[in-house]
């Protein structure tokens, strides 16, 4: 009788249980609609500053006539670089008119990209991968997602009150092997344990520059290679010429 | 693969498309019951033909179905974009037939959208035909909203008489009242589109309508009446009217067989006063070749051209689908266009000489590079817009532009290519001018004609002191506009979804309009009025049937006779060469500058277009998308 | 009931018809022959009879005014008369009068298919809106 119960109880439990996967909520609350906002609308000021200026047009250089709107991409980046890593909407438009391309094309790249932040964010931007290998790996990204929340007191998709931090949870960085790693701004903090990514946000608050790369999850070696040492190309690279027929 | 079997219809290719359906369903809501494409949609058709009968969709109460919010773009398209299936369309339609980049995807996977991203209104002139593009109900017609289904309607193949170039249409109707106007597929004038005006402008065809005759009274207020008062009243006006100064004017929409009725009465009362209200200069050959006032390359002749010099025109919006027929040839067959007149955004990029005439001088004359080009150009077009013909100095124009032709025709590969047209804005004037009216109305002020007939004339560009001192005016038209507040007595009669009629469109193709619903009260169809007119005047006409005033249309032309086809024109080398009057150059020239510049001008034109509420919404959020910081022109 | 009594009544009922002519014309109108006791009339001119020879159905009837000529019809006959005619009640109303208040309406006989019926007015929209001239054009 009991065990009849539970069977059914299971049986109503299991028929909610998602069968079809969708995407997690987009991290950092961003929308695909553009809203006026005070501090983001048409006429906030942007304008590229003249050593950038001499940079866009380096890259629209690099393209065929006719085909600048390639360089929208690099164009959007250098935008994002000088305003604060983001990208107001009168930048897009800045781009679209430098590139004489529509509006609506910018909007598109804008959008797509999770890389332009369409919205301020804080001076460090902490993007924590949460994918399985990172998820698995070392201590794991639950442990380290859990330091960066106590440390800073925001959750993902918040920014400090002191503007210096936004944390978001990403997808694979693709630096599995030293997992579990944070990318703040360009740097990737990799084979973190609780007590590195405490030491690095403290760094970061204190105006210093933690240094990149492998941290001491994995005895701070130097990029991706194995704890017990190398196995393989253990000997000296053979110089040009190696191997190739004596009458060549 | 030499031997490979594919298997349309086994039960693994049944149950994959079976799963395909599942995923396009699970991002799809299933309100079909509320969706107005219900009916004519394609996943309907795409799921009841392939799709599962149940759903394997059990997440209602955790994250739901994806759901979208809706965009606000302009007050003719409906959006509901949670039934997007991303198929984009839409968005490459706006980009390369409307040549309006507005529309785009913002965001990545199942995030993302499919809309403006900023709000804004689609600015153009052939938005509607999203509706029909989507697949889906995520964009619908606005008027048409919550109307009728597309199962209670009946369809009815007509002829759009918004522009001159004719567009086919089809008519949805339903206890008598035009639901919505959708396009018929044409490949030879509007292929599978039709502007807004000609889909939009139908609930015109509800408001200010005339559905009784009226008659003015002695305190000069129009009175309604009956047919026979009206008519009677007439009678005695033409016995009192000096009959060689009977005059009678065709409006913009006025139908073949009407027009034809109203010639023939009127000379057999004994005037010959018949005219157009677009003017065409009568110099040399004037009207006399059809191939002087036509477009002769035809409009899907456009995607042969190499080169369209446009004078004193903005196509886009005075013919619309020429105007995306010649982009259409821009964007995939390298042609170039060059244009006199204003500067005026046509959705595509063109050569700017200005507006000024000497230019069109310098041209004829040979010593401006763009003689070189037409000269060097393999099929090259000039399209001659109406209001270049019907500016100050139009006859200097009109030559000056035949002389281009002329010149470049020397230089031609191709003996049959002809280089001059003219593109129309009213859907009559080609078929007036077969007909043998008077283009323009200076010769009527001339003879200030002791009685008026207007054939839904509503320009607006007579007044009473173009007239003989008392004369009368009888109005003969289905709105309340210009032409009847004029009027001393007015007849109530259909308009074009009203009655079955030929239209000739401005590539001189003669085309039928069949009748959509009744018309409106005691309105009467026009060829009909003007035959019971002529019993009680003393002169009837000798047809009673409609068939009998088409025969009468075949005597006269025989491009009549043959609806739906162009006549290669004549004599164009001769109408070249005849040379009757020396053109001079009389007083300043004008800039060469077309009336209709921005949008906000196109959608009221005509009196259907003018009493439309879809279109005061238009104009209305016209003006407001020119507030709008996002709807600025982009400098491209 | 032996033949003198049939051919008595007979004689009654020619009797109080007004005779022969006026028996011919009364059938003409009404379809019907009668003789019984007038119990009442009523504002209208509606004559009420009685007579319990007839059996029950028929023993209670009313005679129309001839001013109505042939245009008469039940919903002529006030309700308190169709109470008594209905055999609602024993008594009719010429004997017991029913309370008359304030809020009684006037009876008034059915309309319908006449020129004073009740026409609702339309709820739709024309599907048409005609133009109608300004006033003091010119």
């Amino acid at each position: 009788m009991l065990s009849a119960f539970c069977r059914a109880v299971v049986s109503a439990a299991n028929q909610q249980v998602r069968t079809i996967s969708c995407s997690a909520a987009v991290s950092g609350g961003h929308s695909f609609v553009h809203r006026d906002t005070p501090g983001n609308n048409p006429d906030t000021p942007f304008e590229f500053t003249p050593e950038n200026l001499k940079r866009c047009e380096t890259i629209i250089a690099n393209y065929p006539k006719g085909h600048e709107a390639a360089a929208c991409i690099p164009l959007l980046d250098l935008a994002q670089r000088q305003n604060n890593n983001w990208l107001p909407i009168s930048a897009m438009h800045k781009v679209s008119e430098m590139l004489k391309m529509p509006r609506m094309r910018v909007y598109e790249v804008a959008t797509f990209y999770t890389m332009f932040n369409r919205e301020p964010v804080g001076k460090y931007f902490v993007q924590i991968c949460t994918t399985t290998p990172c998820m698995l790996g070392g201590v794991g990204s639950d442990v380290i997602l859990d330091a960066i929340r106590e440390n800073l007191g925001i959750d993902v998709g918040q920014t400090t009150e002191d503007k210096m931090f936004t944390l978001t949870e990403v997808e694979c960085l693709g630096a599995c092997v030293n997992a579990p790693m944070v990318q703040i701004n360009d740097d990737y903090y990799e084979d973190l344990t609780v007590d590195d990514m405490n030491r690095i946000l403290n760094e970061l608050k204190q105006g210093k520059k933690p240094k990149a790369g492998p941290q001491s999850g994995q005895n701070h070696r130097f990029a991706s290679e194995p704890k017990t040492g190398l196995t393989a190309l253990t000997e000296t690279p053979t110089g040009p010429g190696f191997g190739v027929r004596a009458d060549l | 693969m030499k031997g490979m079997k594919v298997k349309t219809d086994s039960p693994v290719t049944r149950k994959a498309r079976e799963g395909v359906m599942e995923f396009l369903l699970v991002n799809h809501p299933l309100d079909c019951p509320i969706c107005d494409q219900g009916g004519e949609c394609d996943l309907q058709d795409q799921s009841m033909a392939f799709g599962s009968d149940r759903s394997r969709f059990t997440d209602n109460a955790f994250t739901g179905k994806r759901a979208v919010e809706d965009k606000n773009i302009g007050p003719l398209i409906k959006t509901i974009m949670t039934r997007c299936i991303h198929c984009t369309r839409c968005i490459r339609f706006a980009s390369e037939v409307a040549g309006v980049d507005d529309l785009g995807t913002s965001g990545r996977g199942s995030d993302m959208q499919v809309g403006t991203y900023v709000e804004k209104m689609f600015k153009s002139e052939l938005s509607g035909n999203v509706i029909d593009l989507c697949p889906v109900g995520a964009l619908t017609s606005k008027p048409y909203a919550f109307t009728t289904r597309p199962w209670e309607t009946r369809r009815i193949e007509s002829i759009d008489v918004m522009d001159a170039v004719g567009s086919n249409i089809v008519v949805s109707m339903r206890t008598n009242e035009v639901m919505r106007i959708l396009p018929r597929l044409n490949e030879d004038i509007n292929e599978e589109w039709i502007s807004d005006k000609s889909r939009f402008a139908y609930d015109g065809l509800k408001r200010q309508r005339l559905t009784t005759p009226f008659v003015r009274n002695n305190s000069g207020e129009l009175v309604a009446t009956d047919w026979e008062t009206a008519l009677f009243d007439i009678a005695q006006r033409v016995k009192d009217a000096n009959p060689a100064t009977i005059a009678g004017v065709a409006g913009g929409q006025a139908d073949l067989e009407a027009m034809v009725c109203l010639k023939d009465m009127i000379n057999r009362l004994g005037s010959e006063v018949l005219c157009t209200e677009e003017a065409f200069p009568m110099i040399n050959s004037g009207t006399d070749f059809r191939s002087n006032y036509v477009m002769n390359t035809t409009i899907a002749g456009i995607e042969e051209s190499d080169l369209v010099f446009l004078v004193g025109t903005n196509p886009r919006l005075e013919g619309s689908l020429v105007n995306a027929r010649i982009r259409k040839s821009w964007v995939h067959n390298e042609m170039c266009v060059v244009l006199l007149g204003a500067p005026v955004d046509l959705s595509y990029d063109y050569q700017y000489l200005g507006d000024s005439f000497s230019v069109l001088k310098e041209i004829a004359d040979g010593s401006h590079p763009i003689a070189k080009a037409l000269a060097d150009a393999d099929k090259p077009m000039i399209i001659l817009g109406s209001d270049a013909i019907q500016h100050n100095n139009g006859s200097l124009i009109l030559d000056t532009v035949k002389r281009i032709a002329k010149n470049t025709k020397k230089s031609l590969n191709h003996p049959d290519w002809k280089v001059f047209n003219v593109l129309h804005r009213n859907a009559s004037q080609v078929g007036a001018l077969d007909m043998g009216y008077k283009p323009g109305m200076d010769s009527l002020k001339c003879d200030k004609p002791s009685l008026l007939f207007l054939l839904g004339a509503d320009a607006d560009k007579l007044n009473n002191d173009d007239l003989h001192g008392n004369a009368g005016v009888i109005y003969i038209g289905s709105h309340g506009d210009a032409g009847a507040q004029m009027a001393d007595v007015v007849l109530p009669a259909a308009a074009y979804t009203e009655k079955d009629a030929m239209y000739v469109n401005t590539e001189g193709r003669a085309q039928v309009g069949r009748q959509a619903v009744s018309p409106p009260g005691m309105a009467r169809h026009d060829w009909k009025i003007i035959r019971a007119l002529s019993e009680i005047l003393g002169v009837s006409l000798p047809y009673d049937k409609l068939s009998d005033v088409r025969g009468r249309l075949a005597e006269i032309s025989p491009t009549f006779d043959r609806p739906g086809r162009v006549e290669e024109t004549g004599f164009d080398n001769v109408s070249d060469d005849v040379t009757i009057d020396k053109i001079t150059h009389t007083g300043a020239t004008a800039p060469v500058v077309p009336a209709l510049l921005k949008l906000r001008d196109f959608y009221m034109t005509d009196p259907i277009s003018r009493s439309s509420l879809t279109m005061a919404k238009c104009v209305q959020a016209y003006d407001e998308a020119e507030a709008n910081p996002y709807s600025k022109p982009e400098a491209i | 009931m032996s033949l003198f009594q049939k051919i008595g009544n007979i004689g009654k009922i020619f009797r109080q018809n007004g005779g022969l002519v006026g028996s011919y014309l009364k059938l003409f109108r009404t379809d019907d022959l009668k003789w019984g006791t007038l119990v009442g009339e009523d504002k209208y001119g509606n004559k009420y009879f009685q007579n319990d020879y007839y059996f029950m159905g028929r023993n209670r009837w009313v005679e129309y005014p001839l001013s109505v000529g042939h245009d008469y019809d039940a919903s002529q006959v006030p309700p308190e008369w169709h109470r008594w005619l209905q055999y609602i009640a024993d008594e009719p109303p010429s004997q017991l009068p029913l309370p008359k208040r304030k809020w009684m309406a006037d009876h008034t006989e059915n309309l319908s298919g006449t020129e004073r019926c009740y026409v609702p007015y339309s709820t739709t929209r024309p599907k048409v809106e005609a133009w109608v001239p300004p006033k003091n054009n010119l």
